[in-house]
């Protein structure tokens, strides 16, 4: 225990912290500039200055250590004037632009000169001049403003750990500039927004647009895009967000944020909204009334449900709606409209992988704290950069490296470059034979505890020699001695899979070999996932074999409660999935499908059929906010409030519910609602007055959400599996099916960029992130364009068995030879238009990496 | 005196190792190999040794604070970033008896059990750094550097660092920052560089000149030297003098050796038959010091008692030709423009002052300005980061100190009244 005294007052900590803390702590507030509560301690402001007995200089009190019997003044007359001292300083080259500065009524440095002077200026000489600079497209620098706290260059370092920025000359001359020259050129998070105290580095988004105090409302909320589920705060004026900043201490993100997070928010203002229900007339889309169209939805569902039968309709649902709009949805079709035809984009991947991990560890397998990754003492990376695909998280792997942790991956990632990943490059589809290598070695050095027979039994048939995965994989013997050394010797294992494993040939073994990696290695597993409620909508039951809270459909005893709720009959059997749907309307079994919030004619590989499949339909609605290819095809289309305009919850990848709030007003319903208001038309009773009562109805219905309130997830700190339970000894044999996919001399494959300005097609109505990312490309190496005679920006026919895409071309050195990276974000620019959709037997997932091309240049 | 720093660097192969061992050069090496290394730390403790870069700091208590630290590796750092205004007394060893350093450097590590040194050379000693890494790698094939040294199973690597030319490198934290790669700024202490240095290990950072009295302190024993100099600092002293004397140059004396003496018995008198005016003892930092109170020792314990310090021991002589307020402005120019900027006092303060006095030299001063500086430097003294800004302030307090009047007749005649 150590006691001081802080201006007469007593103190007593329980562990050593630093005076400015041990002050806070006792509510006395010490003036800063430099120090933020994030950032590495740094001391260069030297306006949090205190006096201290027996010491004879000063102290700064952010950098001194409490110590025992420690006596401290923070606010003497002296001290009062060494502030004032410090402040004139600062001022001697700020410009006085207060009236002009967007930073003004929430500037540090403005509210200290207020309370401590100087009153008059006695700096005689011109000030330093610097122009501002709008070379970036989300951030506006003001350098003649900076004081040079660093706290930008020690957050984009430290914290983010893009070192993007740094400070540039020396003494006066220092200011604080990018590495690439005028550009920042970075990862655009904008954490540097948030820590600048001054207004030398701000958004653009809301420049010169309102005034700290002018915003009424803030909301705090969930961020719309990845499965990360970032806490963010909503600031509001004249319903209209403002502007996004994080949020200190949350405990998903605690403070960070990352580009799609803090700019991604405009969509919701979009002029392309859609605002008016749409009814096909004529083969046009007209101007309905919402009376006129839910009633001909009801009419036509009903009419449809009669002639058909239950099994001609089908639904899917939406990885961005919330919990209350996609369990309302699922329930509509079980309960209304009799079918478990339901499924939604989570099929693509994300869904088959966790049901796959969950069969052989467990429900909830994957539920893992992000903020825990950091402690991991080894991590391994299989799958997609986890620092574009699911930012937030990795900057919990950088975080690790930065702690002396190790960071493995299978493949390179551009993200990891700077922190020390231990990397094997197995060659085109020998990704297989380089896991059972590790697998081979690694049980060797754990060997097996018999903890887990199934899944032991399948690592025991698995036997590769290093030798022969040198042969066949082209890495080294002694690279993979070296990955398997650092993974034996883990004690806190972590594992992330991404997208582009779980969206390969052969996923399904794959994922057993990571599964039984990690097994041997005893650690976590982190499955990568890209949409806000990708997690929510499974949990939701929106799955053609489950109902809410993961319980098989097929059972009765679970069947049967929820039609006792639901007071509805539901069917036994497991209903089509996404691919089964449309294959069934391509075949005219399914006559009528109900598409809410998704985008099959992008979001799904082969995108062309499936465009054409939706023609075929008798009756399409399409639920959207935006029009997109899907809602094109429409018979109905209609609009529904978005995010940040309805409450409601999402539930993330570590499956920590959370609330969703509305900020901004619009007229319109949510989700939840349409559906119900369809539901009242066709007979079936669904009153709720707000999504909270849906939630209610949830924590009733699922045993993984019992009893549970709004008031329990109030803080997001309510971790699976809530007061609920998963459901134990559900294992199914251990099914996976190995793929000898090959690769031949020459051949070219495409590949899925998963940029981190983009998030599905929501991002790319954000013109902020339009501004980074504008438009998609074909990513070559410098390679093969250069055979193939093509020069960065010259435009180029990318063909495949399924279609074509135009696209300028982007040369980069990184890019590997044998394939081309085209983004899947741009709705009818979309690189699944390319792909095939060969499954997965298991998983059910597409094997996206089977896609060959051909690529020739149209124009210069 | 017998010089034992500077010893035999009028042969004009005293950088050769060959020479260096004819004249007995590694002698003192072979005999502190067959020490235990705490032996060693005793004798510098007896030798009463202080740090010869400007503050004086014992020797023995950096080291003993160092080798009590249990984390290895450690490193042996030596500070040759010369770079106070005025001071070249570093220059010669560097130059002309590299091996005296080696061979010391060397026997430090061995007493510290630090298997790693770096030479942190100045950057605009591009000739030392030729000659360092010449001789380092004649004392690496003579078996005198590596990882068995004389085959005595002791391990010292060392290796030349050059700066890119920041005066601020010479602050042990800033030497380090540079040397890891970053930025050259101070870092916080604690943790100090003898617990968390370089690559966060314990880390001696000591002077060329330091370095350079370990192997007669070994050969001649602690208790002979500390009986050089004066009993508070013992040891020789390099002394450079520039300016208005008749021999400027590098001289080396017993620590303690009068200030009047060293200007008018060693330097010859000012030069020609003008009057002196000021002089600086210890490099710019140091503070001024008018010529009617040279009569001071020249050593760490007694220049602050007459107002000023030993600093490097770069004494520059100024006679009555000299305009004070155009002094002090070069001095501050210096200042302004070798802050670092990591601290606001001394970014801001430094320019501010160069301002104010560039006005006064411009003949466009004010009545004020002198209070204005007064008020502007002590805003800063006390509130710097590290010593660099205090060095600024105290440079205009103490000009202003002992030559307002030609401050006040700059401002009032606007023009110099010294120079015309």
């Amino acid at each position: 225990m150590i006691t001081l005294t802080i201006n007469g007052k007593e103190v007593k900590l329980e562990k050593s912290v630093t005076v400015l803390e041990a002050a806070r702590s006792a509510g006395i507030k010490i003036p800063t500039l430099c120090y933020h509560e994030q950032l590495e301690k740094y001391g260069g402001c030297r306006l949090c200055l205190v006096e201290v007995e027996k010491m004879p200089r000063l102290q700064t009190a952010c950098t001194l250590m409490a110590a025992d019997g420690m006596v401290v003044r923070t606010e003497t007359e002296q001290i009062a004037e060494v502030r004032r001292g410090i402040l004139e300083f600062l001022l001697i080259n700020h410009p006085l632009d207060c009236p002009y500065c967007d930073k003004a009524g929430e500037c540090d440095l403005q509210d200290l000169v207020e309370k401590y002077g100087p009153a008059k200026g006695r700096f005689r000489e011109k000030k330093r001049r610097v122009p501002e600079s709008l070379e970036d497209p989300v951030i506006v620098r003001n350098m003649e403003r900076c004081i040079m706290c660093t706290r930008c260059v020690r957050m984009c370092e430290g914290r983010q750990g893009a070192s993007a920025i740094a400070v540039i000359n020396r003494g006066g001359h220092s200011h604080i500039e990018p590495f690439s020259g005028g550009k920042f050129d970075c990862e655009y998070c904008g954490n540097c927004v948030s820590v600048c105290p001054v207004g030398a580095i701000m958004s653009r988004l809301h420049r010169h647009s309102y005034r700290p105090w002018q915003v009424k409302e803030q909301y705090e909320t969930v961020c719309p895009y990845c499965g990360v589920g970032c806490t963010l705060i909503a600031q509001v004026r004249d319903d209209v967000i403002k502007r996004v900043i994080p949020k200190l201490g949350s405990a998903v993100n605690n403070g960070m944020l990352c580009s799609r997070g803090r700019f991604g928010y405009e969509f919701t203002g979009s002029k392309d909204r859609l605002s008016s229900p749409l009814i096909r007339k004529n083969g046009v889309l007209t101007e309905a009334t919402w009376e006129e169209a839910i009633r001909y939805v009801a009419d036509k569902f009903t009419q449809i449900k009669s002639s058909y039968g239950s099994t001609a309709l089908a639904g899917i649902a939406s990885l961005r709606c919330t919990n209350e709009d996609n369990y309302l949805f699922q329930k509509f079709m079980r309960a209304v409209l009799g079918t478990n035809n339901i499924d939604s984009a989570a099929r693509t991947g994300f869904a088959g992988a966790q049901a796959f991990i969950e069969n052989i560890f467990g429900q909830g397998a994957t539920a893992n704290i992000i903020s825990g990754l950091s402690n991991a003492d080894t991590i391994m990376v299989a799958g997609g950069d986890p620092t574009t695909v699911n930012p937030i998280l990795g900057l919990q792997i950088r975080a690790c490296s930065r702690r002396g942790g190790n960071v493995l991956s299978i493949g390179s990632y551009e993200g990891l470059r700077n922190f020390n990943p231990v990397k094997l490059l197995p060659a085109r589809f020998s990704d297989t034979v380089l896991l059972e290598a590790i697998v081979t070695a690694l049980k060797a050095v754990r060997g097996l505890n018999g903890s887990n027979r199934a899944l032991e039994e399948k690592i025991a048939d698995i036997t590769v020699s290093s030798a022969e995965a040198e042969k066949r994989t082209g890495v080294s013997e002694k690279d993979l001695d070296g990955f398997v050394k650092l993974l034996s010797g883990a004690e806190t294992f972590s594992m992330v899979i991404g997208k582009d494993i779980v969206q390969s040939s052969g996923s399904s073994y794959k994922l057993l070999l990571l599964s039984a990696i990690n097994y041997l290695a005893n650690g976590r597993i982190y499955l990568l996932s890209e949409r806000a409620n990708e997690q929510g909508s499974i949990d939701m039951g929106c799955l053609p074999d489950m109902l809410p809270g993961c319980r098989p459909v097929s059972m009765p005893e679970f069947r049967n409660k929820y039609e006792s709720v639901w007071r509805a009959e539901i069917p036994e059997l497991p209903g089509r999935n996404i691919f089964e749907i449309f294959e069934a309307a391509e075949s005219g079994d399914i006559k009528a499908l109900y598409v809410m919030g998704e985008n099959p004619a992008c979001n799904l590989p082969d995108s062309n059929r499936i465009a054409s499949v939706l023609e075929k339909l008798d009756f399409l609605v399409v639920q959207d906010i935006f029009m997109t290819e899907t809602a094109k095809h429409a018979d109905v289309v209609l609009p529904s409030l978005a995010w940040a305009e309805k409450d409601g919850t999402y539930t993330n990848m570590e499956r920590r519910i959370q609330r969703v709030r509305k900020a901004v007003q619009r007229e319109g319903m949510s989700d939840w609602k349409i559906t119900a208001e369809i539901a009242k038309n066709m007979g079936y009773d669904m009153s709720y007055s707000k999504a909270e009562d849906v939630f209610h109805e949830i924590a009733r219905v699922s045993p993984l959400h019992r009893d549970l309130t709004y008031q329990d997830i109030e803080n997001g700190e309510n971790i699976y599996p809530y007061k609920g339970e998963p459901l134990r000894h559900m294992r199914e044999e251990i099914a996976a099916v190995r793929s000898d996919t090959s690769a031949e001399e020459g051949r070219f494959y495409l590949g899925i960029e998963r940029p981190l300005f983009h998030s599905g097609t929501l991002s790319t109505h954000a013109p902020a992130m339009l501004n980074i990312y504008p438009r998609p490309v074909v990513r070559l190496s410098a390679r093969h364009a250069g055979t193939a005679g093509i020069k960065d920006g010259d435009i180029v026919r990318v063909t495949s068995g399924r279609g074509t895409l135009e696209l300028p071309a982007v040369i980069s050195n990184d890019s590997e030879m044998s394939s081309a990276m085209i983004c899947n974000n741009f709705d009818g620019r979309n690189s699944f238009r390319l792909a095939g959709t060969v499954l997965d037997p298991v998983t059910k997932a597409p094997c996206l990496d089977q896609t060959e091309i051909t690529i020739e240049k149209v124009k210069s | 005196m017998e010089k034992i720093l500077l010893k035999n660097i009028e042969n004009p192969n005293s950088a050769d190792i060959n020479e260096y061992r004819k004249a007995g050069g590694y002698a003192s090496l072979e005999k502190a190999l067959g020490m235990e290394p705490q032996q060693i730390i005793e004798e510098v403790k007896k030798a009463g040794l202080r740090g010869r870069g400007g503050a004086g700091f014992p020797v023995a208590m950096k080291w003993t604070f160092a080798s009590g630290d249990p984390k290895f590796p450690k490193y042996l750092l030596c500070n040759a970033d010369e770079g106070e205004p005025g001071t070249f007394k570093d220059r010669p060893i560097l130059e002309k008896n590299p091996h005296l350093l080696i061979e010391g450097m060397v026997i430090s590590g061995h007493a510290l059990k630090a298997e790693y040194g770096y030479i942190y050379l100045r950057g605009e000693y591009p000739e030392a750094k030729h000659i360092l890494n010449k001789a380092i790698k004649q004392a690496y094939d003579a078996n005198l550097l590596g990882d068995n040294i004389l085959g005595k199973g002791i391990k010292f690597e060392l290796a030349v660092h050059q700066g890119a030319g920041a005066y601020i490198c010479g602050e042990e934290t800033a030497l380090i920052e540079s040397l890891e790669g970053d930025k050259g700024q101070p870092r916080i202490k604690p943790p100090f560089p003898v617990n968390v240095g370089v690559f966060s290990k314990p880390t001696i950072v000591n002077n060329v000149e330091t370095l350079s009295n370990l192997p007669y302190i070994i050969e001649a024993g602690g208790e002979a030297y500390a009986k050089i100099g004066t009993p508070d600092c013992p040891g020789p002293k390099i002394f450079c003098i520039s300016g208005h004397v008749e021999k400027p140059g590098v001289y080396e004396l017993p620590m303690g050796t009068m200030l009047c003496d060293i200007i008018f018995k060693h330097c010859g008198g000012i030069k020609g038959s003008k009057k002196l005016k000021a002089v600086i003892p210890g490099g710019i930092s140091t503070p001024v010091l008018p010529a009617d109170k040279l009569e001071c020792s020249m050593d760490f314990v007694n220049m602050p008692k007459h107002g000023s310090m030993l600093g490097s021991g770069a004494v520059i002589v100024m006679d009555e030709t000299v305009c004070m307020v155009k002094v002090c402005h070069r001095a501050l120019k210096f200042f302004e423009h070798e802050s670092c900027g990591k601290c606001t006092p001394c970014r801001e303060g430094t320019g501010w002052l160069r301002a104010i006095l560039e006005r006064i030299e411009n003949g466009k001063g004010t009545d004020g300005d002198i209070d204005l500086m007064l008020a502007v430097a002590g805003n800063m003294i006390g509130k710097t980061f590290c010593p660099l800004g205090d060095g600024a302030a105290s440079v205009v307090q103490n000009f202003i100190k002992h030559f307002r009047p030609e401050f006040e007749d700059h401002i009032r005649e606007k023009k110099c009244t010294v120079t015309g």
